[in-house]
C-alpha cells in the first residue's frame, strides 16, 4: 500500500507579522516556522495507518530549502521518505497551482490514501486537498475527526456545525483532509529523529511539476483598519455621567 | 602492684579457648567476605562509572562522614544518638583489638604488656563510659523506633535483629566485666576505674564465687557467639551499611552539584537513551540502594511527598535495590511508576540531606529521559506543547521569538548585536523576557546596573531558553539544541562575563554548559549586586522592611548561595524573619525539575504550602530570587487567599526602590 501526506510549513501564529514590500503576502523576517497544525494531524493519521498496514508513506512539501526542517519532523514522526518540491515562490502560488503540483506528482504513483490538513494556518483557503482529489478523480472526505481503514474502505467522521457528526465512507484510492480532534500528534522519539536524518529526501524542481497557470490572484494583503479602540473615562461619578451622556449624544443615536 | 587485669580470666588463655574463638572469628570473616562478594555481582549489573579519581579528597569525605559522622548529626537528636552510639561502639571495638593485640600476640610472642598502670586505668574507664553511652543511645533509638515511632520510619526484621544483637552484646559485656570484678576487684581502688562494671559487680556480689565464675564463663561464650553472629549478619541485614554507606561516601558524586550527565547526541549506534532497565543505570546507582539505611530524611524533606504526591526518594532508591537483587529484568519505569518520576522538582533536598551519599535526582532524570526520548511521553499535553513551543520559538511560553527583547525597548537597552562593548551580558531567561511580573524584575536589575555604572547588554531575540526545564523533564535533545545555539551566539560575541537573574539559567550556564564548550564566567545577580554594594559602586538606601526570605533550590542547595541575598536584603534595611524551613532546609516552590511547564494534578499544591509557611512568619513581604518562585508565589498567594497578608517581591525590586541617585 502507498500513502501520501502533504504538509505545509507555516509561520508560528505568535510571530510578529508584517506585510511584505509587494503588499501581497507577509514579510518573512523574524518569523519562526513550523508545520501547519492541521498537517500534523494528517501526518499522525498517516503514520498510524502505515504502522497498522505496513504501507509505504511519502511526505510531500512545497517551498524553499527552509521547509526541509519541517519535513524532517514528519520523517521523525514516521514517514518513510520525503519529496521536497523546491519552489522559492510557493507562497505566491494560488491554491489551484499548489493542488496541480501535488496532483502532477501523485498521478503516476498510485497512492491508496492521501492525507492533507483541512486548511493552512496562513493562507487558509481550505481548497488544496479537495482540488487534488478532483484532479486525480478520486473521492475526498474533508475535515475528518475520526478515521478508520479496513480492507480498502475508509470510514471517517466529519464534524459539522454545532458539534454534529457525520459518518462518511468511501473506497480507496481517496483523499482525506484532517481537522483538530482527529488525534494527538506524537512527539518524535530520539531514535526516530536520528533515523530521519538518514531517510531519503528527494528534491524536485517545481518547474517539473507545475504545468498550469494561476486561476486566482491575491491583489493586496492588509491588516484590518483600526476602528477606534476603547475609551476609559476617569473622574468622579457625577462628572463621569455627564461625559458619558455627552458622548452618547454626539456619537450615537441612542438618545435621539 | 601495677594496675591491670588478667585477660582471659576464668575462661583460660589456652588452646581450648583460643582455637575455637579464632576459628569462629575466621569463619565469620569468611561469611562477611562471601556475603559481600555475592553482592558485588549485583552491583556489577550496572554500567561502568569512574568513582575513584581524586582518591585523597574522596577519602577525606569518607572519613568526615563515617568517623566524624558529619552528615549523620545534621539531624540533631537521632543523628547524635547514632553518632554517640557509633563512637562508643567504635571505642569498644578498638578496646577489643588492643586486648587481642596484647594477649594473643605481643604478650604471647614477646612478653610485652601495655594494658597496665595509668594507661590501663584510662583504658578501662574509657571503655566503661563508651559502653554505657552506647547502651543509652541504643536504648533511646530503640524507644524511638519501636515505641514512639516517627511517621514514615519503616521497621523491618532487620531492625529487630540489629537492635537486639547490639543491645545483647553491650549488656553481656558489662555482665562479664561485673562478674569478673565481683570476684577479683570488688573493694580495691582499681574498681573505681570501671564504674559501670562496678555497678554490675555490686549487683551480682551475692552470687558467690562459684556462681559468678559459672555465670562469667557462660556469658563470655554467649557474648562471643553474639559478636560472631553480628559479623556474619552484616552482609545479610541493614548492618551492611557499616561498609556500604561508608564506601558510598567515598564514591559520592564530587559535583558540580546538580550537574547532569551530558548525553552523547552524536552517537549513531546508540539504540536506547535514558534508563529503562537496570543495565542502563551505573553500578553506583545500584550500590546507592545498598547504602540506603531507610532513615527517611529524604522523604521527610521531599516537597512532593509532603503534598501527598506518590514520590518518596527513599522508596525509589529501595525499589531500584529490590529490582537489582530480586528481579533484574524488571521494567524500571513501570516498577517505580510514571507519576512518581514526574513528581520530582529536582529540589535536591533529598540528595543534600542524605547521610549515605545517595544520588536520587540523576536516577529520576535518567528514567525521565527514557520516557521522553524513547517514548515521546510527558506528564501532560501541556508539557508536550511547551516542548514544541520551545522548539519553534525558543521559549516554553510559545511567544514569538522575535519579541524576546521587547521588554528592554523602553529602557533603550542594547543588544550585543547593536553594541558588543559591554561589561556584562545579562542572560535574561524566558520568564523575565516574556512574563509581565518578571519583566519588572529584569527592569529593576537593569536600573541597578545603570546606577552602578555597569554597561549591560542582552542577546534580545538571539537568546533562547537555557534549556533547563526541558533537560530536567528528560528532554536532553531539546536542551542540547537550545544550549548549543546559545553557546554559539555568546561565543560569537566573545562574551566574557554573564550575569543571570534566574537561578535555573545560572546553574545551567555555569555547570551544564561547560560540557558543551562554554567557558565565560557566569555570576548570579545576587553575587554580582552584593559585590557592587560592597565596593560602593552601587549605593542603596536602608529603608525598613519586614520580610521573610525564600531560598530558591537552585541558588541555595544547588549553589550554596545563602548569605549574599541576605546581605543585600539587610543592606536595603530588610529585617528577615526566617521561615522554619530556610537555608539548606528550604522547601521548594514546586516549579523546579521542569515542573514549571506542568500542571500540578496530584496531591495538594506545593506553592500554597510554601506561601503558608511564609505567612506564618507574620512578615508582610516574601522576598525571593527566582522567576519560577516568584510566579509560583504570586499564584500560591491567590490560591491561599493571602493577598491581604503577603506580597511576593524579588530582591532586585527591593533594591531598585532604594537606589541612591
Amino acid at each position: 500500500m502507498n500513502l501520501l501526506v502533504c504538509i505545509k510549513q507555516v509561520p508560528d501564529m505568535e510571530s510578529k507579522f508584517k506585510i511584505d514590500a509587494a503588499g501581497t503576502w507577509y514579510d518573512n523576517a523574524d518569523l519562526a516556522w513550523r508545520m501547519n497544525e492541521y498537517d500534523e494531524y494528517a501526518v499522525e493519521q498517516a503514520v498510524q495507518l502505515k504502522e497498522k498496514t505496513g504501507a509505504d508513506l511519502t511526505v510531500l512539501c512545497i517551498g524553499s530549502d527552509r521547509v526541509k526542517e519541517t519535513m524532517k519532523k514528519a520523517l521523525a514522526m514516521g514517514c518513510d521518505r520525503g519529496v521536497h518540491v523546491a519552489d522559492d515562490a510557493s507562497s505566491r502560488k494560488d491554491s489551484f497551482s499548489i493542488a496541480s503540483i501535488i496532483a502532477e506528482f501523485a498521478k503516476s504513483k498510485s497512492f491508496d490514501v492521501i492525507f492533507t490538513g483541512m486548511q493552512s494556518q496562513d493562507r487558509g483557503s481550505g481548497q488544496v486537498g479537495v482540488l487534488v482529489a478532483e484532479m486525480l478523480d478520486i473521492p475526498s472526505i474533508t475535515t475528518i475527526v475520526d478515521f478508520a481503514f479496513d480492507g480498502g474502505k475508509i470510514a471517517a467522521k466529519r464534524e459539522l456545525e454545532g458539534g454534529v457528526k457525520a459518518s462518511v465512507g468511501c473506497t480507496t484510492p481517496a483523499l482525506v483532509t484532517c481537522q483538530l480532534g482527529l488525534n494527538t500528534p506524537r512527539y518524535p522519539t530520539l531514535p526516530n529523529i536520528m533515523k530521519a536524518k538518514k531517510k531519503e529526501l528527494l528534491s524536485v524542481p517545481v518547474a517539473d511539476l507545475c504545468k498550469v497557470e494561476a486561476v486566482s490572484e491575491t491583489s493586496t494583503l492588509y491588516f484590518p483598519e483600526k476602528k477606534g479602540g476603547g475609551l476609559i473615562l476617569e473622574g468622579d461619578v457625577g462628572e463621569l455621567a455627564d461625559k458619558l451622556i455627552k458622548i452618547l449624544k454626539e456619537k450615537t443615536a441612542v438618545l435621539a | 602492684m601495677e594496675a591491670s587485669r588478667e585477660i582471659y580470666w576464668n575462661v583460660g588463655h589456652s588452646a581450648a579457648t583460643l582455637v575455637p574463638m579464632y576459628l569462629l572469628a575466621i569463619g565469620a570473616m569468611g561469611v562477611l567476605v562471601y556475603g559481600f562478594l555475592q553482592r558485588m555481582k549485583v552491583y556489577r549489573q550496572g554500567k561502568e562509572l569512574v568513582r575513584w579519581d581524586e582518591m585523597g579528597k574522596r577519602l577525606g569525605t569518607a572519613i568526615k562522614n563515617t568517623i566524624l559522622q558529619d552528615k549523620v548529626i545534621r539531624v540533631r537528636w537521632p543523628g547524635l544518638a547514632h553518632g554517640i552510639f557509633f563512637w562508643g561502639f567504635g571505642l569498644l571495638f578498638i578496646g577489643t583489638l588492643l586486648i587481642m593485640a596484647q594477649a594473643d600476640f605481643l604478650d604471647l610472642l614477646f612478653g610485652v604488656k601495655f594494658l597496665k598502670g595509668t594507661f590501663y586505668k584510662l583504658f578501662s574507664l574509657t571503655l566503661d563510659i563508651a559502653g554505657l553511652a552506647a547502651i543509652v543511645m541504643m536504648g533511646s533509638l530503640l524507644v524511638r523506633r519501636f515505641i514512639f515511632r516517627p511517621q514514615g520510619l519503616e521497621t523491618t526484621r532487620d531492625d529487630v535483629i540489629m537492635h537486639g544483637l547490639l543491645f545483647v552484646i553491650l549488656v553481656t559485656g558489662f555482665v562479664i566485666e561485673g562478674a569478673r570484678m565481683a570476684v577479683t576487684e570488688l573493694g580495691t581502688p582499681l574498681s573505681y576505674w570501671s564504674p559501670v562494671g562496678l555497678v554490675f559487680a555490686k549487683a551480682m556480689s551475692g552470687f558467690g564465687e562459684e556462681g559468678l565464675r559459672n555465670l562469667h564463663k557462660v556469658t563470655w561464650w554467649f557474648h562471643l557467639f553474639m559478636a560472631i553472629g553480628f559479623i556474619c549478619s552484616i552482609p545479610f541485614t541493614k548492618f551492611r551499611h557499616i561498609f556500604t554507606t561508608s564506601a558510598n561516601m567515598f564514591f559520592a558524586d564530587r559535583g558540580p552539584r546538580g550537574k547532569l550527565t551530558t548525553m552523547d547526541m552524536e552517537d549513531e549506534d546508540a539504540e536506547s537513551f535514558g534508563a529503562a532497565a537496570l543495565s542502563d543505570l551505573s553500578w553506583k546507582d545500584i550500590f546507592d540502594a545498598d547504602a540506603c539505611t531507610r532513615c527517611k530524611r529524604c522523604q521527610d524533606r521531599c516537597p512532593a511527598w509532603n503534598t501527598d504526591k506518590p514520590l518518596s526518594p527513599m522508596k525509589v532508591i529501595n525499589q531500584l535495590g529490590e529490582i537489582a537483587f530480586a528481579s533484574p529484568d524488571a521494567e524500571l519505569i513501570e516498577t517505580v511508576g510514571k507519576d512518581v518520576l514526574w513528581s520530582c522538582t529536582t529540589c535536591f533536598a533529598c540528595q543534600d540531606i542524605c547521610p549515605a551519599g545517595i544520588e536520587h535526582v540523576g536516577k529520576i532524570v535518567e528514567m525521565r529521559r527514557n520516557m521522553v526520548l524513547m517514548e515521546g511521553e510527558f506528564p501532560g499535553d501541556e508539557v508536550m506543547a511547551a516542548m514544541e513551543a520551545t522548539e519553534v520559538n525558543g521559549n516554553p511560553l510559545g511567544i514569538g521569538y522575535a519579541s524576546r527583547g521587547d521588554w528592554a525597548e523602553k529602557l533603550e537597552l542594547k543588544t550585543l548585536a547593536e553594541d558588543p562593548e559591554v561589561d556584562i551580558l545579562y542572560f535574561v531567561g524566558c520568564y523575565a523576557s516574556f512574563d509581565k511580573r518578571n519583566i519588572a524584575v529584569a527592569t529593576s536589575f537593569i536600573q541597578l546596573c545603570r546606577a552602578a555604572g555597569v554597561r549591560v547588554g542582552i542577546l534580545g531575540k538571539q537568546e533562547k531558553c537555557c534549556g533547563e526545564p526541558m533537560r530536567k523533564m528528560g528532554n536532553e535533545y531539546l536542551y542540547q539544541t537550545m544550549a548549543t545555539e546559545n553557546i554559539e551566539t555568546m561565543n560569537g560575541y566573545g562574551v566574557k562575563k554573564v550575569v543571570t537573574s534566574c537561578p535555573h539559567c545560572y546553574n545551567t550556564l555555569s555547570k551544564d554548559y561547560r560540557d558543551l564548550g562554554f567557558e565565560a564566567e557566569v555570576v548570579s545577580y545576587v553575587n554580582f549586586l552584593e559585590e557592587l554594594v560592597a565596593s560602593g559602586r552601587l549605593k542603596i538606601e536602608s529603608r525598613d522592611l519586614s520580610c521573610t526570605y525564600h531560598d530558591s533550590c537552585y541558588l541555595g542547595r544547588h549553589n550554596g548561595i545563602y548569605q549574599a541575598p541576605r546581605n543585600l536584603i539587610k543592606a536595603a534595611g530588610g529585617r528577615i524573619v526566617e521561615m522554619e524551613k530556610s537555608f539548606d532546609q528550604s522547601f521548594c516552590c514546586s516549579a523546579g525539575g521542569g515542573r514549571i511547564l506542568a500542571e500540578e494534578k496530584l496531591g495538594s499544591r506545593i506553592n500554597i504550602k510554601r506561601v503558608e509557611m511564609a505567612s506564618a512568619t507574620e512578615a508582610p513581604t516574601l522576598v525571593s530570587n527566582c522567576p519560577f518562585c516568584l510566579t509560583m508565589f504570586e499564584d500560591g498567594i491567590k490560591g491561599a487567599e493571602l493577598e491581604e497578608k503577603l506580597v511576593p517581591r524579588d530582591i532586585a525590586e527591593i533594591l531598585a526602590e532604594r537606589i541612591v541617585e
